[in-house]
């Protein structure tokens, strides 16, 4: 069979599964009278992101993104294990810390290796690097953390689907933008909600500018680095994006997992986390890259 | 920088079992766990999780360094979720019967009011949350001290993983002590350079890129160095066939027996919990402080 036929059909096995997982969440929430699963919002929600993820793999099936050959498995090996070590070597060393700005500088080998080397080399590298690192301190096995590592690594690799890094950007700052439109619309839509804290209404309009000054925040700074370097605007957007995504996976599902409140979830682990970690990527992983292009362009290779 | 694996040869029952059937039997735990809020149910699997640590034979010392990361983790966050309302999704419980009400607070620049209710719900909301965090842990801890780091990538392999990424999990468990080693050599050179890795000064940007001298070296020193393994392995003409393995894993009756007590477990859990059995259970006297 040809690569085209083989990647049809497995597109086709996916797809069928797809459907059967959204199927079995309806047929949950329908025997349960919406009391496991309220609604159709999570269902469609759920099918509309399993969509996104089918339209891209399948779209990008061919790609040399994916490939996994003897260099990227040396390379997912050597990533994993590097990860591995520093966040053990960085939780038992005394470090200092400035305020409340965790010195973790590890973070920044999954950034770069899925940003170097493909998105599988990142998601591995994150994932078991992560699995590696709690091995060796003893502090067990945590799934969800896991695989959000391995977001972290993976969404960096994403850059490679692109035809260019700058084509790269512009789709990323198309996607800030309508990404911080839809929510600031739904926001000024429905300002009145139940605050975390009290549990009373209160008006919620002052985080929907807050989210577009984010947004415009997010699109200056990817055209005052890419005066710079096309890399440097890339590999801090990408490492950025890929820390939100991971991170925000770990603090959603520990909402399931451990029983967190949302403001938990948010204030005790994505907003502790996820802020050292950009602040770490941004500054080491340009100069990991700088380096390792100055080694390629010695060697050759 | 000597880097030591946290396993250790013990001969306990726990230790004699197949890998894969531990990490089966972890996930059915951990899926089951995450079914109920009944305290009731998740003493239950308290007791379970206590069992398998106890006959792994783990001592207080050798998990002590864990153990207070984690609680310190784990009360910390069921404090933060009492203080900010319902935890877990939505449906753990639905109305609430006030013990008392602290507050409300003004915060001066902001001007946010802040209350806390202290409810009967609540309440048994966070110890049961507590539970079902050590419950998890427990499991979860076990695992690194008790499974041999070679094994792991059979053990993934035989789960179904494809060869070159069980492979790829193989060879990161063999590079450890190597880049560990490395780090330790890069870490000496510079201090002998005079850099002070505990002293480090300036602004946190400054104090975040002065570690890079650590980390860069031993990054493209093993990337450098990666490029003679490739070419070995692919003289060896890897990934052409499928791959055999040093250690090979069998099942034992043992391991069956496992592997079918969590499934059962599983499909028992994800039954009563369709049947609404499990959901958060509060105890007479907790409605008497309420209602009284």
């Amino acid at each position: 069979m040809t690569t085209e036929g083989l990647t049809k059909n497995k597109a086709v096995v996916w797809l069928i599964v797809l459907v059967v997982f959204v199927l079995l969440m309806a047929l949950a929430s329908f025997l349960t009278s919406g009391d496991k699963i309220q609604g159709v919002a999570p269902i469609g929600v759920t099918a509309i992101g399993l969509i996104i993820v089918f339209v891209i793999y399948f779209v990008t099936a061919q790609s040399d993104a994916w490939v996994v050959g003897t260099r990227q498995v040396v390379y997912m090996a050597i990533g994993a294990a590097l990860y591995g070590v520093f966040n053990y070597i960085f939780n038992t060393i005394p470090m200092p810390s400035v305020s409340q700005v965790a010195l973790r500088p590890s973070v920044c080998i999954p950034i770069f290796f899925g940003y170097a080397f493909g998105p599988v080399v990142g998601f591995f590298t994150g994932a078991v690097g992560n699995i590696l690192g709690d091995f060796i301190t003893g502090w067990g096995v945590y799934p969800a953390w896991d695989i959000a590592n391995g977001l972290m690594g993976m969404v960096p690799g994403l850059v490679m689907l692109f035809a260019d890094k700058k084509r790269s950007l512009n789709f990323l700052t198309g996607l800030v933008a309508v990404l911080i439109i839809i929510v600031a619309a739904l926001v000024f839509v429905n300002p009145q909600v139940p605050g975390p804290w009290t549990g009373e209404i209160e008006d919620f309009s002052f985080w929907a500018w807050a989210f577009i000054i984010g947004g415009v925040v997010v699109v200056v700074g990817r055209f005052v680095l890419e005066r710079f370097s096309v890399d440097l605007a890339a590999i801090n957007l990408w490492g950025t994006l890929g820390i939100i995504v991971g991170i925000g996976f770990a603090a959603i599902s520990d909402i399931w997992i451990n029983g967190y409140s949302f403001a938990t979830a948010i204030i005790g682990e994505f907003a502790p986390a996820a802020g050292p970690n950009i602040l770490n990527a941004m500054i080491l992983a340009p100069i990991l890259l700088a380096a390792y292009q100055a080694v390629q362009s010695r060697t050759g290779r | 920088m000597l880097i030591a694996w946290r396993y250790r040869e013990r001969d306990t029952i726990i230790q004699r079992l197949d890998p894969r059937a531990r990490i089966i039997f972890m996930l059915t735990m951990l899926f089951s766990i995450i079914q109920f809020w009944d305290l009731r149910i998740e003493l239950l699997f308290l007791g379970i999780a206590v069992l398998q640590y106890a006959l792994a034979r783990l001592t207080w010392r050798e998990t002590r360094r864990a153990w207070i990361l984690v609680s310190f983790i784990i009360f910390f966050m069921t404090v933060l979720t009492f203080f900010t309302g319902r935890g877990g999704v939505d449906y753990a419980y639905h109305e609430e019967h006030l013990i008392r009400r602290l507050g409300p607070v003004s915060i001066p620049v902001v001007g946010w009011q802040i209350a806390l209710n202290i409810t009967a719900e609540k309440s048994i909301f966070a110890v049961s949350q507590i539970i079902r965090m050590y419950a998890i842990t427990i499991m979860a801890i076990t695992i690194p001290y008790t499974v041999d780091p070679s094994l792991y990538g059979v053990t993934f392999r035989r789960l179904g993983l494809p060869d070159k990424f069980a492979y790829a999990m193989d060879l990161s468990f063999r590079f450890v002590p190597t880049l560990g080693r490395d780090f330790s050599i890069t870490l000496d050179s510079q201090r002998a350079r005079g850099y002070e890795v505990e002293k480090l000064s300036g602004g946190i940007v400054a104090q975040i890129r002065k570690l890079a001298p650590l980390l860069v070296p031993v990054t493209i020193n093993a990337i450098v160095g990666a490029e003679d393994i490739i070419d070995a392995m692919d003289l060896r003409a890897f990934g052409v066939g499928p791959r055999t393995w040093v250690r090979e894993l069998t099942y034992r009756r043992a391991d069956k027996l496992l592997i079918a007590a969590g499934v059962l477990v599983f499909v028992a859990s994800t039954v009563l919990s369709f049947m609404d059995v499990g959901d958060l259970w509060v105890p007479e006297v907790l409605m008497r402080l309420a209602t009284g």
